[in-house]
């Protein structure tokens, strides 16, 4: 595993050695993290990973079996939640049913015996910022979902907390309001500052919030790091299968593997590289797959010894399909081809997606294919049953360790 | 253990005030529950146990209380589970009116049935005498198992109305539509998932009959059962040690019950878990024309009992003397009038009683299923641990334990109010306890998040949400302490003149005029004071029907 990159802040936030069992089942083991000053830092994973757990703990909802809670550099080993400083948004929102909105809100204030006059304030700005000015004098169950959200974290913002906790807040909505409410939270996360930590198990809502996303699976961090760098690097299979959609290639390290260049050094660049990425500076190494050479690009600072066989990643974007005539007749570059059938086809509006069988390869794999600027929709598509070539550039797979 | 401590300690650290409430609450149920247990456990010598197993009248009054435990039982069990199976899915015409009958009789203390028996089918009595002119009497056994069933079987009613409402129709319609005949479903379907709620009430009953006294005292007659013989081993002989020893032979058959329903809930809560509370809205499976009819018929016979035995305790009320001379006079309403005090006791003593018992059972449960505090078993145990005792142990053991000269309670106020809370506290612990588990707990959780401590969660989110459910435990208190005998009985002083008590007295000297006055009095400001409830609170009658599902 990598060590954690440094976010934009000093460690804000530090969870050192957190370990959690119920009963026989340890549900988070050795988890450590340094969350930065300020950032937006999401933990996903699949249902039952750890991930609420860790949050929990966070919260002191749950007592760690071993290791420390550090916030600003205070031990909250032991410490109630009530005390923590840590604001919580739920996944059922949890508002209280016989309050209306603005008591919601209220609610902590009155708790943590702020002034009348101070109370007031705050409250009206934050239900101003979170555009809930009409709705004061709601009940909860008088609010549609996006507004029961809205005063869910209205109610813990306007508390200022050191730290703001998110439990798979957007999951209970629907698809375009979650979109919409997703990028609503970013920016209001930016405007306030506010060091976030958000438990989520939906890869695209981590992929675009974060600063910094932790995976996580079996209680432990399966790899930390910057969306971009989960994504183009995975560092384990799990990893890869987990974020995004993934490809897997046998391959066999060649020879004279150490004596490669950089990935982006012969063939064209891959079309969803990013500019700030260091993709395309990375390591990369000279493998054979499925009887051809391919460039592939190496996560970390590992090397692969000559004649090691291992597994590469494709992702569905970079696989690039062709009729197999078409792709002979253009074979003078430098990029990896096998020949392959498409099983099934599946429009997905924005793509094609093809599942296909490659020559050689085990595994079924998917091209995603973007829809053409000008029509034609038919002659593009290739028909289930039909003999094509896929065709990988090079630096478009990645080394799975 | 170790953690439990450590727990304690954080409590300590951090939330002073649930600590205080946890010591509070743990401190009552030692004082109150536990001691008095100990006190009247040991109180009775070998000679004295010797002396109760070797005396053939005592001998016959255990058997007597066995069997009257069995008929009893069974009887009100019958009845409870046929009338709420006519209201709840036979859908007997008129259900809605049927339905209200027996909640009517929960709320009048039950040893009115006895009085209505005497009045009645006494000696005097104005079926037996007056209109077929015999010269017998009801006085005995038959005459109690009659009055019992009455009395109790409206608690079974109220407990498996609860159980048939919350089975889901559509386990019915599908059993129906894999074959199964009308009476197939009743058979494997309907009365296995009532099975729970028909133990609960099983428990509640037996345990009620045993420690039962007014109705013995009133029809027993001859036929005395052990709860009339504590009552005369201590009032007339003060007999410490044999009293005690009768009162804990109550004890056995109350503990096996109680472990044994415990098992039972405990065995099918996680198998039976998808029974309540969804509501359906499948209608309830018809039941064929004849049973409809045949539960119709046992509905109106119930109504025209239950009618009967309370209009003539009224009439009572305002007749010269009863049996003798039937002129309607008002001389016991006069009487009545200048008894003010008795009834002013009943109504302050239960309504003190009620509230205490609230705020115990409120915050018992919420330590227990919310706070999650340390040695939570001990606190669940010790807060149900009443509902295994009979009555009258409970008065023995009260008189054992506060009556010393160095914490004297008998003869006060609070001894009366605290006894009549403690025999009521494991139904609200039970009805709060309910209400608190249907709270998500995300809730809690989001209130602490906020800043609140576990006491102010309490306070400011859980006994808000379940008010419904504690207006219910209120209730359901009152009206049971404005009619409670059994225990309060060994308690009252001439300072603190109880109704109930003077009702027994005035018709144990066979004043039965006055007894059926103050009765009626009695019941009416207890429906009163409910009904200006309500109207303060502006709530509907649902606590009352809330309560039935304490049990199951």
């Amino acid at each position: 595993m990598p060590a954690p990159e440094a976010g934009r802040g000093a460690a804000h936030v530090r969870l050192v050695g957190l370990r959690k069992a119920f009963g026989a089942a340890v549900a988070v083991d050795d988890f450590s993290l340094d969350i930065g000053r300020g950032t937006f830092t999401t933990l996903l994973g699949p249902s039952g990973s750890g991930k609420t757990t860790v949050l929990r703990m966070l919260a002191g909802f749950v007592e760690p079996d071993a290791g420390s809670v550090i916030i600003d550099g205070v031990d909250q080993t032991g410490r109630p939640p009530n005390l923590r400083g840590t604001g919580m948004v739920f996944q059922d929102y949890a508002l209280f049913p016989h309050m209306n909105v603005r008591a919601n809100v209220e609610y902590g204030l009155r708790m943590q015996r702020f002034d009348k006059g101070a109370r007031r304030e705050r409250v009206e700005r934050a239900l101003e910022l979170l555009g809930l000015g009409g709705l004061a004098g709601r009940f909860p169950h008088e609010l549609s979902g996006g507004q029961q959200q809205r005063v869910a974290l209205g109610r813990v913002i306007v508390l200022e907390p050191q730290v703001l906790l998110m439990d798979e807040p957007l999951s209970n909505l629907d698809a375009k309001l979650r979109v919409r409410l997703r990028a609503e939270l970013k920016s209001l996360q930016r405007q306030l500052g506010i060091t976030t930590v958000y438990v989520t198990h939906d890869q695209e809502e981590a992929l675009s919030l974060s600063d910094q996303v932790v995976v996580i699976d079996k209680g432990r961090a399966q790899q930390v790091g910057a969306p971009e760098a989960i994504y183009r690097r995975p560092a384990n299979r799990f990893v890869a299968e987990f974020v995004g959609q993934a490809n897997l290639l046998p391959v066999v390290a060649n020879a004279d593997a150490r004596g490669a260049g950089p990935a982006g050094a012969g063939g064209t660049a891959p079309r969803s590289q990013a500019p700030e990425d260091r993709a395309s500076t990375e390591a990369a190494v000279w493998a054979t797959a499925a009887g051809r050479r391919l460039l592939v690009r190496l996560p970390d600072e590992r090397r692969p010894g000559a004649g090691a066989a291992g597994t590469a990643l494709a992702r569905p974007e970079h696989v690039r399909l062709a009729h197999r005539d078409e792709a002979d007749a253009a074979s003078e570059d430098r990029s990896w081809r096998c020949r392959a059938k498409v099983v099934s086809r599946g429009f997905f509006g924005a793509y094609s997606r093809y599942w296909l069988e490659l020559d050689g390869v085990p595994d079924l794999w998917l091209a995603d294919v973007p829809l053409p600027e000008l029509g034609g929709e038919e002659t593009s598509a290739f028909e289930p049953g039909a003999s094509v070539t896929v065709r990988l550039n090079a630096g478009a797979a990645c080394w799975l360790w | 253990m170790t953690y439990g401590i450590r727990s304690l300690g954080r409590l300590w650290r951090y939330d002073r005030g649930l600590l205080l409430a946890y010591g509070l609450v743990a401190a009552f149920l030692l004082v109150f529950v536990v001691a008095p247990l100990m006190r009247v456990a040991f109180e009775p010598t070998v000679a004295d146990w010797r002396q109760v197993f070797s005396t053939p009248r005592w001998r016959s009054a255990s058997l007597n209380t066995l069997t009257m435990l069995v008929l009893s039982t069974g009887s009100s069990l019958l009845v409870g589970t046929l009338y709420a199976y006519a209201v709840t899915r036979a859908r007997v015409p008129g259900a809605g009116f049927f339905g209200v009958v027996p909640l009517f009789l929960l709320l009048t203390p039950p040893f009115v049935a006895g009085l209505a028996f005497i009045l009645l089918l006494g000696r005097r009595g104005l079926v037996t005498y007056q209109l077929l002119g015999l010269e017998t009497s009801i006085y005995g056994w038959h005459g109690l198992w009659l009055a019992q069933t009455l009395s109790f079987f409206p608690v079974a009613y109220l407990v498996l109305r609860g159980s048939f409402a919350a089975i889901d129709p559509g386990l019915e319609q599908a059993a129906r539509g894999l074959g199964a005949s009308r009476a197939q479903v009743l058979r494997t379907v309907t009365l296995p998932l009532a099975t729970p709620g028909l133990l609960a009430a099983a428990l509640f009953i037996a345990i009620g009959i045993l420690g039962d006294f007014g109705n013995p005292m009133l029809v027993g007659g001859r036929f005395q059962v052990l709860a009339t013989a504590v009552y005369t081993q201590l009032s007339g002989w003060a007999s410490f040690g044999t009293s005690a020893a009768l009162g804990l032979l109550l004890l056995a058959p109350a503990v096996l019950l109680f472990a044994a329903q415990q098992w039972v809930q405990g065995a099918t809560r996680e198998r039976f878990a998808t029974v309540g509370g969804r509501g359906s809205s499948l209608p309830t499976p018809t039941v064929s024309p004849w049973l409809r009819w045949g539960l119709f018929a046992f509905c109106v016979l119930v109504t025209l009992f239950v009618v009967a035995s309370h209009g003539v305790v009224l009439m009572g009320a305002f007749t010269h003397l009863w049996g003798v001379d039937f002129q309607p006079t008002l001389e016991h309403v006069a009487y009545v009038l200048g008894q003010f005090g008795g009834l002013g006791n009943s109504l302050r003593f239960a309504a003190a009683a009620a509230l205490l018992c609230t705020a115990v059972a409120a915050v018992a449960a919420y330590l227990v299923q919310r706070a999650k505090v340390p040695l939570r078993r001990g606190l669940d145990l010790a807060t149900l641990l009443p509902a295994a005792i009979p009555g009258t142990l409970m008065g023995v053991a009260f008189v054992l334990a506060f009556n010393n000269p160095s914490f004297k309670l008998t003869g006060t106020a609070s001894i009366i109010v605290i006894a009549m809370s403690v025999s009521y506290l494991p139904v609200g612990y039970r009805i709060c306890a309910a209400a608190m588990d249907q709270l998500k707990p995300s809730l809690d959780e989001s209130a602490a998040n906020l800043g609140a401590s576990k006491l102010r969660v309490l306070t400011t989110i859980t006994a808000p949400l379940v008010r419904q459910a504690l207006a219910a435990a209120f209730v359901f208190c009152f009206v049971r302490s404005v009619g409670t005998l059994s225990t309060v009985i060994f308690l009252v002083s001439f300072d603190t003149p109880l109704a109930s008590v003077a009702i027994l007295n005035l018709a144990d000297q066979g004043r039965w005029g006055r007894a059926a006055a103050l009765a009626s009095a009695l019941v009416a400001v207890t429906m009163l004071s409910i009904g200006l409830l309500y109207l303060v609170t502006g709530r509907s009658l649902k606590p009352l029907a809330e309560s039935a599902h304490a049990g199951a």
